[in-house]
């Protein structure tokens, strides 16, 4: 009777004051406890209950996503090779587009004992190149084919010391031969009344292998020798040698069409 | 390549063991020439790696040959007649992969080869510093030779001095191959039946 008198009176004062008791406190803390604990046994249990009887759906939806995933990576391998070849892709379509007819070839060796810059192409007679046919890429002039086999083709780089190419430099119209210094080009035989510039664009002439405007690469340096009839300047090449991975042949019936140079 | 029997070759091995490198005395035969289908294969990997990486190979504008190193090792293992035959199959593989050379591989490298194969016997073949020695300057033999074969086919080298210095780079490349072949030869197979 006593300890339910104070029970009374405690929560009686609390209510007068509008606080939570004393007691009230108490029971929530501790009711906090058991109703967390038992709501989480009972999620637990229910979860356990849920995937036991959903294991078999899950394993076969495991190795389904397994499957699709394989699937996906297969397809983004290949759309990455796509995009990794999508500039190659282009500059091969822009070359073929600068000499229609063109055959696309691939490079796949050099001179054995690299005494001349050449290259090998895998095309050769069988696809309709002959010896004297122009080579480019996007960039620009890349060589001449000196010796032609069914199957394959051997490219003179423009850069090679035996390569002679007629030039012009596209600001002034003047003419030059651009001979191969075994690295760059050197554009010679300009008249000393020309005003070469460094940074002016050089591009073919007409001639028995390139049709005229082709680029060849800028000036870099001109030299001016004392007492001599003619100018020449080092050109830097439009062509990275580097790293020549596809080519286009001009064949003879592009080189032999009229040409647009004066 | 005539097959000898093992009492010939005991003799000629003791022979030569017991002849100091100032003797000018030569043994009758090399005792273990190289299989033929070795240096073929040797020939045909040379050839392939030559062609595919050769701008990759360059120092300072000179490549190593490994054609022309394999023909020197295997005149100087076989003799002249052997060395002037492979010399002549090597350079004309050469010339076919190089496609406006004509012929001047296959002169270049048949003289190369037969001038190895004369010391094939005798002791120069012996002595690692005059190995060296040879094999840089049958580099320059070889590199000349090609130059006048180009020549006498009315397609001169343009830029001459471009390759000579190319031609001095690779007889010093070839040379430093040569130290090294002979100081660590016998571990990766290069096995020199005279060496001291």
């Amino acid at each position: 009777m006593i300890v339910a008198a104070l029970i009374a009176l405690v929560q009686l004062d609390a209510a007068k004051s509008g606080k939570p008791s004393i007691i009230a406190v108490a029971v929530a803390s501790t009711a906090y406890a058991f109703q967390t604990a038992a709501a989480a046994v009972s999620a637990a249990a229910r979860n356990t209950g849920a995937a036991v009887v959903s294991t078999p759906r899950l394993f076969s939806e495991n190795a389904a996503l397994r499957e699709k995933l394989q699937t996906l990576r297969g397809e983004n391998a290949r759309l990455n090779e796509a995009l990794s070849r999508a500039p190659e892709a282009r500059a091969i379509a822009r070359a073929e587009a600068a000499a229609p007819g063109g055959v696309t070839a691939t490079t796949i060796g050099y001179d054995p004992e690299d005494v001349s810059r050449q290259i090998t192409l895998d095309r050769g007679s069988r696809d309709g190149i002959a010896a004297g046919d122009g080579v480019t890429n996007a960039d620009g002039v890349v060589g001449r084919v000196t010796a032609v086999t069914p199957l394959e083709s051997t490219v003179l780089l423009v850069t090679d010391g035996a390569s002679k190419v007629p030039a012009v430099v596209q600001r002034g119209r003047w003419w030059g031969i651009a001979t191969g210094t075994n690295g760059s080009i050197r554009l010679e035989y300009v008249s000393q009344d020309a005003k070469l510039r460094v940074g002016d664009v050089v591009v073919t002439g007409s001639g028995r292998s390139f049709r005229a405007g082709l680029p060849l690469g800028t000036i870099a340096r001109v030299d001016h020798p004392e007492g001599s009839l003619y100018q020449s300047a080092l050109v830097a090449p439009a062509v990275s040698f580097g790293r020549i991975a596809r080519v286009v042949v001009a064949p003879r019936a592009l080189r032999d069409a009229p040409s647009v140079e004066p | 390549m005539p097959v000898r029997s093992d009492d010939d070759i005991a003799r000629t091995r003791a022979f030569w063991a017991s002849s100091k490198p100032s003797d000018a005395i030569a043994p009758a035969f090399v005792p273990d020439p190289p299989t033929w289908w070795h240096v073929g294969v040797a020939l045909l990997a040379a050839l392939v790696l030559q062609s595919t990486f050769a701008p990759a190979l360059a120092f300072r504008g000179a490549t190593v040959s490994f054609v022309t190193l394999l023909v020197v090792w295997y005149g100087l293992r076989t003799g002249w007649a052997y060395g002037l035959l492979f010399g002549t199959i090597a350079g004309s593989c050469d010339d076919a992969l190089a496609g406006s050379t004509g012929v001047a591989w296959t002169f270049a490298t048949a003289l190369c080869g037969a001038i190895a194969g004369c010391a094939a016997r005798t002791q120069l073949a012996e002595t690692r510093w005059t190995l060296v020695g040879g094999v840089a300057a049958l580099t320059l033999l070889r590199y000349g030779a090609f130059a006048i074969g180009m020549q006498m086919q009315n397609r001169p080298l343009a830029l001459p001095e471009t390759h000579l210095h190319a031609a001095l780079w690779q007889s010093v490349l070839h040379a430093v191959v040569a130290v090294v072949v002979l100081r660590f030869g016998p571990e990766i197979g290069g096995r020199f039946a005279y060496r001291r």
